[in-house]
């Protein structure tokens, strides 16, 4: 072996790889030159038998030409990968203006998001949430809610009965009763639920939703009670919304109130929704009657609270 | 309740436009719901609440815009003509019933059609007129808000009135020529005789007013409330009357309200009268109620003064005196709901107008929430992750009235001891249809699709959380929350399935998916006989958690979707 020799190979090495076409060719003449078997492989493998004064020379020359030869190969072999891509993206082009194929999606009830959406601005300031029973007996839906039996009151709801003695709920209230009669208060709850009235024409319907509220503790006042319904009305109908409270009669509260929002199809200018007032109401309100308390064994001197109803429907 | 504004003006001078009043009254607690104006006049329709029967007139109505308004209220002047003849005889066997009654006797009236003031007023109000002896109770009954009856003294038997219950007789035929049937402690007006009147609801036929008429009684009473409530329930009657007889009258005030009635009758259809026969046996005792300021402020969240207090107080016609740290009220007869100082408050509060409330936010105590459940009840999360999975396999959410028609029982191939034909019946449905309460969700399912097939939809997808309604052996039904699922699977949808598939592997993984979101490992789908009636033998199967039964799954069974035409 001489000099000359590794030279060579050096030169038919530059002229093979920069002849190549494809990938292909450049990773055989890898294998050719710097491969197990490959000849320069060889030519590290043979320095053993160079004279030993001659042999830094040879290593410095085989080495030179191997590291040209790899950088070399490993020029080429990423100008052939590149555009095999290239031409991989160019083959592989797909129409994206046809229709997507179609994953089914379900939706929430209309009345289901509303009443979520209401009961989420509750759970914000601390209510918790509280259920009851649809099919109610007479003693929690009228009874203990100051609906007493031969009461005039009573024709405020058309009630559906089951027997004399159980009926289907008419309004949420009766989970104040028995939320009250199982704990102590503070109390903060919100109820909603289905309700049932034997009524059916074009703005009533037999069932419907609707969202009972209380608070109970030793110093709530109706003021509270307008604070609170005010960041409600606010956060669901926005906070320019004008909100107004007037008297009312509900036998569970005490002074009563029904709560009114500025028309929102009419801007308060007056419509067919809000009857030309200018107003749509949209809950009953009104401090605990000081009888619901004795009812469930309450101090009605000591405990104070308010309690509002919605239905969510309307 | 409807009022003329002309009418209402006669007893307050008020200086606003019939829709400036309507406003004023409904912020004052009696809703004016609809204002119908007229040429000269403006009637509205004004709501009152059942703790108001004291509103249910002209005068009433004038007397609490006499109080929002601040404006003096002018009373009615009732002179009585010159009084001759023996006066009635009455006698109240049941004075429990019948707290007081008051009449007199006008012989010799000339019955003819009313006046035309009186007519016009009558009709504006929603009342027929019929001639001028009735139509002036009718009247007096709209402007002072009492009842009264004029019974025919010639067909009196005995020209006397005894006020007693029915006992033995069982039937009456009333003005409005229907036999009543009665029950024995129903409260009646008779004569020495027969019952002529059904008390506080309506008279009787036989003792009517007509034109024959020559001399009438002429009756303005009490009446217990609970019992013309009772009675007037299970008669199925309700009447002007018995409507205000129901909510209390006024007891010290019916008096006046004969007196006004027999003079504008003398003056309409002449006569000469009696002198009043007054049986009231026990005179009401008016009630005294201590409030205290400091209670007022507390439950109002305001700071206002006695001498606020007084004025409000003073304007509804109360009577207030001071007792130390607070004051004693005496409210008016005809304000029978004021009775706690709690009923003050509130009228307190609506004079004083809740606009006038400040807004404030309540201070809270922390508290720990009852067995550790937090904010939620323990389901409450569970529902919230199954209505989720639910929507994301493509089912939208159904809420469907719970009602049931126990006939779909044999639609869907119940055996007839399914437990599932048990169900809370409805003694009052709206429709017989609608008679029974849920205990399966799948029928209502059933006709969300046939309603939505009629209407060209091909393919649906819907689910429904919520509760059926199962017999418990006791009081209240056991109320168990159910999930069930309808998919309706047309051969064109498009699929991101490759090729024909039955539609049950569809409906399968919603099922997994909804066992993965709930973190439900143990389930297992089985070929299984014990499944629905209405599905499908071979294309369905059993679904069980933890080795436990928990519902089926599978197609329809094709004789139903046959019959019902899916």
């Amino acid at each position: 072996m001489t000099i000359e020799d590794v030279l060579s190979i050096k030169n038919l090495a530059d002229e093979e790889i920069k002849k190549t076409g494809d990938l292909k060719s450049v990773q055989a003449l890898r294998i050719k030159y710097l491969g197990k078997k490959g000849v320069l492989t060889a030519k590290i493998n043979s320095l053993g038998a160079i004279p030993k004064e001659d042999r830094p020379e040879y290593g410095r020359v085989i080495n030179e030409t191997k590291d040209y030869v790899e950088s070399l190969i490993k020029q080429q072999e990423e100008f052939f990968k590149a555009s095999e891509l290239e031409n991989l993206l160019k083959a592989n082009r797909i129409d994206v203006t046809v229709p997507g194929f179609f994953i089914p999606h379900g939706y929430q009830h209309p009345t289901s998001r509303v009443l979520d959406e209401i009961v989420d601005v509750f759970l914000s300031l601390g209510f918790r949430i509280e259920e009851g029973p649809e099919v109610e007996s007479d003693y929690y839906n009228f009874e203990a809610l100051n609906f007493p039996k031969d009461h005039p009151a009573r024709d405020m709801q058309d009630t559906f009965y089951v027997t004399d003695d159980v009926v289907l709920r008419t309004h949420t209230s009766p989970v104040q009763v028995r939320v009250m009669e199982k704990n102590k208060p503070p109390l903060r709850v919100i109820a909603p639920g289905k309700v049932y009235r034997c009524d059916a024409d074009v703005s009533h319907t037999p069932m419907f939703q609707q969202i009972e509220g209380f608070m109970v503790d030793e110093h709530i006042s109706m003021s509270d009670l307008k604070g609170v319904l005010e960041i409600f009305a606010h956060a669901v109908f926005g906070a320019s919304t004008p909100v107004r409270f007037r008297p009312s009669f509900f036998p569970f509260t005490e002074p009563s109130a029904e709560v009114d929002i500025g028309c929102v199809i009419c801007g308060g200018t007056g419509c067919r929704v809000c009857k030309n007032s200018g107003w749509v109401e949209i809950l009953g309100a009104g401090m605990i009657n000081p009888r619901v308390f004795e009812m469930v064994g309450y101090d009605p001197e000591l405990y104070t609270g308010f309690a509002f109803g919605m239905g969510v429907e309307s | 309740m409807k009022a003329s504004i002309k009418w209402l003006k006669e007893f307050v001078d008020f200086p606003l436009s019939p829709k400036e009043i309507a406003i004023a009254l409904t912020m004052s607690g009696l809703e004016v719901e609809a204002l119908e104006e007229r040429d000269d006049d403006a009637i509205l329709e004004v709501s009152i609440p059942p703790n108001r029967p004291d509103c249910l007139s002209i005068m009433g109505i004038a007397r609490e815009i006499s109080a929002i308004l601040r404006l003096p209220f002018k009373n009615i002047s009732v002179s009585v003509p010159k009084e001759e003849g023996e006066p009635p005889s009455v006698e109240i066997k049941d004075s429990a019933l019948c707290r007081r009654y008051a009449s007199r006797i006008i012989r010799g009236v000339k019955v003819a059609p009313s006046p035309q003031r009186i007519s016009h007023r009558l009709e504006l109000h929603g009342f027929r007129p019929a001639n001028n002896v009735v139509d002036i109770t009718n009247y007096v009954l709209l402007e002072m808000g009492h009842p009264l009856h004029a019974f025919d003294l010639g067909r009196l038997a005995g020209n006397r009135i005894i006020v007693k219950t029915a006992g033995p007789v069982n039937k009456i035929l009333t003005l409005d020529n229907a036999h009543k049937n009665l029950a024995g402690d129903m409260l009646l007006i008779w004569d020495a005789d027969k019952p002529v009147a059904i008390a506080g609801i309506m008279g009787g036929l036989d003792t009517e007013v007509s034109s024959s008429t020559v001399n009438i009684l002429l009756e303005s009473a009490y009446f217990n409330p609970v019992s013309v409530r009772r009675t007037s329930k299970a008669i199925n009657l309700s009447t002007e009357s018995s409507y205000r007889f129901e909510r209390g009258a006024d007891i010290e005030g019916l008096g006046s309200a004969l007196n006004r009635a027999a003079q504008l009758i003398a003056e309409t259809a002449g006569g000469k009268l009696t002198a009043m026969t007054d049986n009231y046996p026990a005179a009401l005792k008016p009630v005294h109620i201590p409030v205290s300021l400091s209670k007022i402020n507390k439950i109002l969240g305001v700071d206002i003064d006695f001498s606020v207090v007084r004025d409000l107080l003073i304007r509804l016609g109360f009577e207030i005196k001071r007792a130390g740290e607070g004051i004693t009220v005496i409210p008016p007869s005809f304000r029978q709901d004021i009775q706690r100082d709690i009923d003050v408050i509130e009228e307190i509060a609506r004079l004083y107008g809740y606009d006038k409330f400040p807004a404030t936010l309540p201070a809270v105590r922390m508290q720990t929430m009852p067995q550790g459940s937090g904010l939620f009840p323990a389901t409450y999360r569970v529902i919230k992750t199954i209505e989720n999975s639910m929507r994301s396999s493509g089912f939208s959410e159904v809420i469907n009235y719970s009602f049931l028609n126990p006939l779909v029982f044999d639609t869907l191939r119940f055996p007839v001891n399914d437990k599932r034909r048990e169900v809370i019946k409805i003694r009052n449905p709206l429709r017989k249809e609608e008679e029974a309460l849920r205990t399966t969700l799948i029928p209502a399912l059933l006709d969300n699709v046939i309603l939505n097939i009629s209407r060209g939809e091909k393919s649906l997808r819907f689910f429904e959380l919520t509760r059926v309604f199962l017999p418990a052996g006791q009081k209240l039904p056991h109320e168990s929350l159910r999930l069930a699922a309808v998919y309706l699977k047309s051969p064109h949808a498009p699929s991101l399935w490759q090729g024909k598939h039955e539609g049950f592997y569809e409906m399968k993984g919603a099922m997994e998916n909804l066992f993965i979101k709930l973190r439900i490992k143990n389930y297992s789908f089985t070929d299984s006989d014990l499944c629905e009636p209405y599905l499908y033998p071979g294309k369905s199967c059993a679904v069980s958690v933890n080795g436990r039964n928990i519902g089926s799954l599978g197609t329809l069974h094709p004789a139903l979707s046959e019959s019902l035409d899916i």
